[in-house]
């Protein structure tokens, strides 16, 4: 491990005040040996550098897939007072609301297999990669519905049904947004995006059940062995960039403004209370909201794609839930035995709520909220649940993927685009990209294996493993 | 004037060498669309940007983001920039094309130009950049 760090648990490890100067809060990070022998010396570096930020409560936090981001490490947790706290883009990130979902389908495995004709349907109805355009160009009027009103805007306008929505974080919709604090920019760059897939680790997977972990809880969420899934991972699209790109540039002035001193000019934040704070918050609950209502627009075309493949109805294939894991939101939670209101930061880290938490949906009070963890190419994904263990040490939060382990550059020089579609066809997998370059990008080998990061989150609690998915289908954005 | 990649886990950083600083941000802007479209750009057309900011990084983030921008709405892939700095002002003639989905898929696109890492130093032999892209 890294000089300056203590070991405080099996799996737990605290970077104490002082590591950098003007930390307010002591670090903590989750992290078993091996994944502990990869950690960067950067990445700590930025969990510390967030621990010196005004208003930050109790620890500033890291999932196990921690890794060396801009501000803070990519699976950053932090919460703020909100009277003496900051908001800081730098704990979201460009992609604003980047974020996972999963249906679920009536088919086995069987009646999927060797459909070569269900990727490349797929591929050509959902938009992927650099440059490209919705089907579905929007008004500037329909654009500020979709801002203010998320997946519910998508499910009005035919994109999905009702029940979809209670099966979305904050019902896929932050009420706070602002549309006035979102620039003409980042409209112009919103309207004939929506329900497009993006690029980089972007992905839609058509994915098999492999393993049930906890039959109670898969049975609730909908799940059962050996069903065909389909998962969607994408976010805000240029709309969630350019609103990070303008905010950044106001809130490096507030931060001069309000004299906070910063280690990296990357967290530049302004307090939550302030008119600077308040309208990166509404722009950014606003590029949030586009973002649920893109995964429910997505959602909708691989509805029809399926429905018309295999002559399956479309109420047939419900949403487990949709989870935000780039996304700061103002949540309660209990600190010093008191509920409180503050502001949670996540970057790269998923909301793992626990039982009898108000946004559930009442059918899983009882169980928790799903979460849902992507794999990298070609590797297994997750579903787990939030406990209270997580509500107890987290923030109510759990980790959000697999984590880089290698460069691009390095993937280039070490891989081809061609090896690695015909590795993963020798293994049950048919993958589409719009390059050879994307699948390089997005290699298995680059990532860490999420096995281990899942096999943390379970052992230290803040979350619990439910069921095991293998793709079968890869669409890359 | 050349540019490369260095390694950096989760994003794209890129070192550049010019002998000015117009060059220097020309070459950050070649760099930029050689990641998100690829090598086979040509010049066609051309668009005028302009950007004001308070010192060189802060230009150089504005800059690339008003890139990035431009390339999105106008459906534009540039093949290069004549660049004119003059204080706190950045006046640039971008030559490119439109977008052409047979020749410019295959890159990654870049959601944010990072502060984090960001440097422009100078000496003796000219500028220096290191800058990361969020992709």
């Amino acid at each position: 491990m890294i000089e300056g760090v203590t070991r405080v648990g099996v799996n737990e490890w605290e970077v104490p005040v002082g590591y950098v100067p003007g930390m307010r809060v002591p670090g903590r990070f989750f992290l078993s040996e091996p994944l502990a022998q990869i950690l960067e010396a950067g990445a700590l570096q930025q969990l510390a550098n967030v621990a010196t930020m005004p208003g930050i409560i109790k620890n500033s936090l890291a999932m196990p897939d921690i890794h060396w981001g801009y501000g803070f490490p990519i699976g950053g947790v932090a919460a703020f007072a909100l009277d003496t706290g900051v908001i800081s883009p730098g704990g979201v990130g460009f992609d604003i609301n980047c974020g996972v979902r999963l249906l679920t389908t009536p088919l086995e495995q069987k009646d999927v297999a060797g459909r070569r004709d269900l990727v490349d349907g797929l591929f050509h109805a959902v938009p992927t990669g650099v440059g490209a355009k919705s089907a579905h160009k929007v008004s500037p009027k329909a654009l500020d519905e979709m801002m203010v009103k998320g997946a519910r805007w998508a499910v009005g306008n035919g994109f999905g049904v009702p029940r979809d929505l209670v099966r979305c974080e904050e019902k896929g919709c932050m009420r706070e947004a602002d549309v006035r604090a979102v620039s003409a920019k980042a409209k112009q760059r919103g309207i004939p995006q929506g329900g497009t897939l993006g690029s980089g680790n972007h992905f839609l997977e058509i994915q098999v059940v492999r393993e049930i972990y906890d039959e109670t809880a898969a049975a609730a969420f909908g799940l059962r062995a050996g069903q065909v899934c389909c998962m969607i991972h994408c976010g805000s699209r240029g709309l969630g960039h350019q609103t990070c790109t303008d905010h950044l540039k106001v809130l490096e002035g507030a931060t001069k403004k309000y004299q906070i001193a910063l280690p990296d000019r990357q967290l530049a934040c302004a307090p939550i209370t302030s008119p600077e704070g308040k309208e990166y918050f509404g722009a950014m609950a606003a590029a949030a909201n586009y973002a649920w209502a893109n995964r429910q627009m997505i959602t909708h075309t691989v509805r029809q794609v399926m429905g018309r493949m295999f002559h399956i109805e479309y109420e047939s294939m419900p949403l487990v839930y949709d989870v935000a894991h780039n996304v700061a939101k103002m949540e309660e939670h209990t600190i010093d035995g008191r509920r409180t209101m503050v502001c949670v930061h996540r970057k790269g880290a998923t909301r793992a709520f626990g039982p009898g938490e108000p946004d559930l949906p009442p059918e899983l009070a009882a169980i928790g909220q799903p979460v849902i963890i992507p794999g990298s190419m070609g590797t297994s994904s997750f579903v787990l649940k939030g406990t209270q263990v997580a509500m107890d040490r987290t923030f109510g939060s759990t980790c959000h993927g697999a984590g880089r382990i290698m460069s691009r550059s390095q993937a280039k020089k070490q891989l081809s685009g061609k090896e690695i579609a015909d590795h993963l066809l020798r293994n049950g997998i048919m993958v589409r990209a719009p390059s050879d370059n994307a699948l390089v990008d997005e290699a298995p080998d680059v990532y860490k294996s999420s096995d281990e990061v899942v096999k943390v989150v379970h052992d230290v609690g803040i979350s619990r493993l439910v069921a095991r998915l293998s793709p079968i289908g890869v669409i890359k954005g | 004037m050349s540019f490369r990649e260095l390694p950096h886990t989760a994003d794209i950083k890129i070192e550049a060498r010019a002998p000015t600083k117009e060059a220097l941000f020309s070459e950050a802007c070649n760099a930029l669309m050689q990641i998100m479209y690829g090598k086979d750009r040509r010049a066609r057309d051309t668009i005028e940007l302009v950007v004001e900011a308070g010192d060189t990084e802060s230009l150089l983030a504005d800059f690339l983001s008003e890139v990035l921008f431009r390339s999105e709405v106008d459906g534009m892939v540039f093949l290069n920039a004549d660049v004119h700095i003059k204080g706190s002002h950045l006046h640039a003639i971008m030559h490119g094309e439109p977008f052409d989905r047979d020749r410019h898929v295959g890159g990654t696109e870049v959601k944010g130009i990072s502060y984090s890492g960001m440097s422009v130093t100078w000496d003796t032999n000219g500028y220096m950049l290191e800058i990361i892209f969020d992709v």
